[in-house]
């Protein structure tokens, strides 16, 4: 699995198994960037209630996170959200469509919250590029989420373009260098013919982008690294293509994290090989002792303690 | 074993044969004790010239010799910052398996990446020249490794990059 | 508690010092400078007409040792070095055949001290890497052993 999925598989594996068996049920969950959720029954066994706490809720819900819901959700909201979360969803397992294929299709697009949810910034810079492009006006707003502790996702439109930054932070010396490889493919990798459509990459370690430099609180430190994607009118004018750039461009962060760890763990893995390998040759150096079974005299057996 | 590392092998080969004449040597200093000398430096008189071995200032071997133990430390060629904290991870994973490995010394001499100390006890227990052989074989493995290791860090890395760009293309 | 620490063996009377290791060179220190220079010109004039053993010959003959010459050595080194460099590889088999054993193991300390000190001065550690090569299929491992049991650090 190269690519992360950006549907949550316990939502859709949950509510997939409780269509077909309604039992009562109390979950609680985490996805990327500390995003949690709850399944409960509170009321009765055939109305699933999912909630969902997400960090940046404020900021999002500036940015028209709860509208991107209600136009995907609708009626499905709950009036009265859970405490503790942001946003409550009711699903009534009897009310479900009957047809397997539509039933699958709405339980995905219930797992799919946390992915809408973060959608709305993104959807807003891209109207507000066709605005921007209409009237000639220079810069749009630049947006803030930030979506874990000390991590955060800058979108900004312009006339021609959307900019999207990351921050993120590597913990560790190991994961700064296998980070700073990984990102340098990623900028050298849109030279090649077959993905010359894809965004622009930059990447910048230490110091922050043009784009972000005056905005206060900025980390400086050597491991923090800053990467930017540029994304062109073509990336998001369709909408399917705009849905895809959307749900793929949310999951950078984890993506790139995920694959440091799968390195590292393959690198562990090599160097078990590797010393079972030399243990093996220093073996060979061994002299075989020869073990005979001394006896004493009365016919009891010595042993080396 | 490629030519231009063969001189230097050899070289180590040679010293590390001439300096494994160990024998059983109680301290001179504490009454019933038996500590390789090298570690100890409780006599001068016991300790013999430090000999070093090097193809250029970042591939060196020192070998330390003494009348029942002698210590050597290799410096692991390092050329960026990937290789430095591969060959790091490396040596440490290792170091940290030293009760198995039991020539390997937990802790490198400073300067230096990895130390063996091999003791009067060892060449009594292991073939002289297996032993030897090992250490060379390490040598050459360990330079192969950390480059392999790098040369699969860069093709995960150009195919990660590729497969996420090329998501957006489609 | 300090008197924990003292190493009462350093003050035991028949306590063994660095230098009753070895027998100290009867020259004094400026004697033995001189005589290094003298040997690198000897040295360079050997070089010029090409006779490399009649050059290792000198710089091999009663080398700087012992404490407080370090001038002298380092001198004396890199008169060696820079035999060791002007030799083609495939005369180096012929001139260490030549040697006398005392010779053979003066180059050996050189060629160690050499590999010791990597990137000082024309030092090359492939060059001294084919010399220890080829030196010890000539004069075995003894050699390496006696340069590691010698006192007389060059």
């Amino acid at each position: 699995m190269i690519l992360l999925e950006s549907h949550n598989v316990i939502i859709q594996t949950t509510l997939t198994d409780k269509a077909v068996k309604p039992s009562y049920l109390d979950v609680l969950f985490v996805d990327f960037d500390g995003v949690r959720f709850h399944l409960s029954t509170p009321e009765k066994k055939t109305v699933v209630q999912l909630s969902m706490n997400i960090r940046s809720w404020d900021e999002l819900a500036a940015y028209g996170a709860l509208d991107v819901l209600r136009r995907e959700y609708g009626s499905l909201i709950r009036a009265q959200t859970e405490p503790e979360y942001n946003i409550s969803l009711d699903i009534d397992l009897e009310q479900l469509p009957a047809n397997e294929a539509s039933r699958e299709a709405f339980i995905k697009s219930i797992s799919l919250l946390k992915r809408n949810a973060l959608a709305a910034p993104f959807e807003l810079a891209f109207r507000q590029q066709k605005t921007l492009e209409a009237s000639g006006s220079s810069l749009g707003d630049l947006m803030q989420i930030h979506y874990r502790d000390e991590e955060a996702i800058y979108v900004r439109a312009s006339p021609d373009r959307v900019t999207v930054i990351f921050s993120t932070i590597f913990r560790e010396e190991t994961d700064r260098i296998f980070g700073k490889v990984f990102l340098q493919e990623f900028v050298d990798a849109r030279r090649q013919p077959s993905i010359q459509n894809a965004p622009q990459v930059l990447y910048t370690n230490r110091d922050p982008p043009l784009e972000i430099r005056d905005v206060p609180g900025l980390r400086d430190s050597e491991d923090i690294g800053y990467v930017t994607f540029v994304l062109f009118p073509r990336h998001f004018a369709k909408p399917d293509v705009s849905y895809n750039t959307v749900s793929h461009i949310q999951l950078f962060r984890d993506y790139l994290h995920y694959h440091i760890k799968c390195s590292k763990a393959y690198m562990h893995s090599r160097m078990r090989h590797r010393v079972a390998e030399f243990q093996k040759i220093l073996n060979r150096a061994k002299t075989e002792v020869a073990t005979t079974e001394r006896k004493t005299v009365t016919g009891r057996t010595m042993v080396v303690r | 074993m490629s030519n231009v590392l063969r001189p230097y092998l050899s070289a180590v080969r040679s010293t590390l044969t001439a300096a494994l004449t160990l024998e059983s040597f109680s301290s001179q200093v504490v009454e019933r004790h038996n500590k390789p000398e090298v570690e100890a430096r409780g006599s001068k008189e016991v300790l013999l010239n430090p000999l070093t071995i090097s193809r250029n200032e970042n591939e060196r071997v020192l070998i330390e010799p003494s009348v029942n133990s002698i210590r050597m430390s290799i410096k692991i060629k390092q050329a960026d910052e990937i290789e430095r904290i591969l060959c790091h991870k490396f040596t440490r994973f290792m170091m940290q398996r030293a009760e198995s490995f039991v020539v390997l010394r937990r802790k490198p001499v400073p300067g230096y990446d990895i130390s063996f100390l091999i003791t009067n006890v060892h060449s009594e227990t292991m073939l002289k020249h297996k032993v030897v052989d090992f250490i060379i074989q390490f040598m050459e493995e360990v330079d192969r490794e950390i480059s392999e290791m790098k040369l699969s860090l860069n093709a995960r890395a150009r195919t990660v990059a590729e497969s996420y760009l090329t998501a957006f293309t489609s | 508690m300090s008197f924990r620490k003292i190493d009462v063996d350093a003050y035991d009377e028949d306590v063994l010092h660095e230098s009753e290791l070895y027998e100290p060179d009867p020259r004094d220190s400026a004697q033995v400078l001189s005589d290094t220079k003298q040997q690198q010109a000897a040295v360079r004039n050997s070089l010029n007409k090409g006779d490399i053993t009649g050059a290792l010959n000198i710089a091999l003959d009663s080398p700087p040792y012992g404490l407080g010459v370090e001038e002298a050595k380092n001198l004396a080194l890199q008169t060696v070095v820079s035999v060791l460099n002007s030799t083609k590889a495939t005369d180096i088999p012929n001139v260490l055949r030549s040697l006398a054993q005392n010779e053979q193991d003066t180059l050996m300390k050189y060629i160690y001290k050499g590999m010791g000190m990597p990137g000082w001065g024309d030092v090359s550690g492939s060059v001294l890497l084919g010399w220890h090569e080829k030196l010890t299929e000539v004069a075995g491992t003894g050699c390496i052993v006696r340069v590691m049991t010698d006192r007389r650090i060059v």
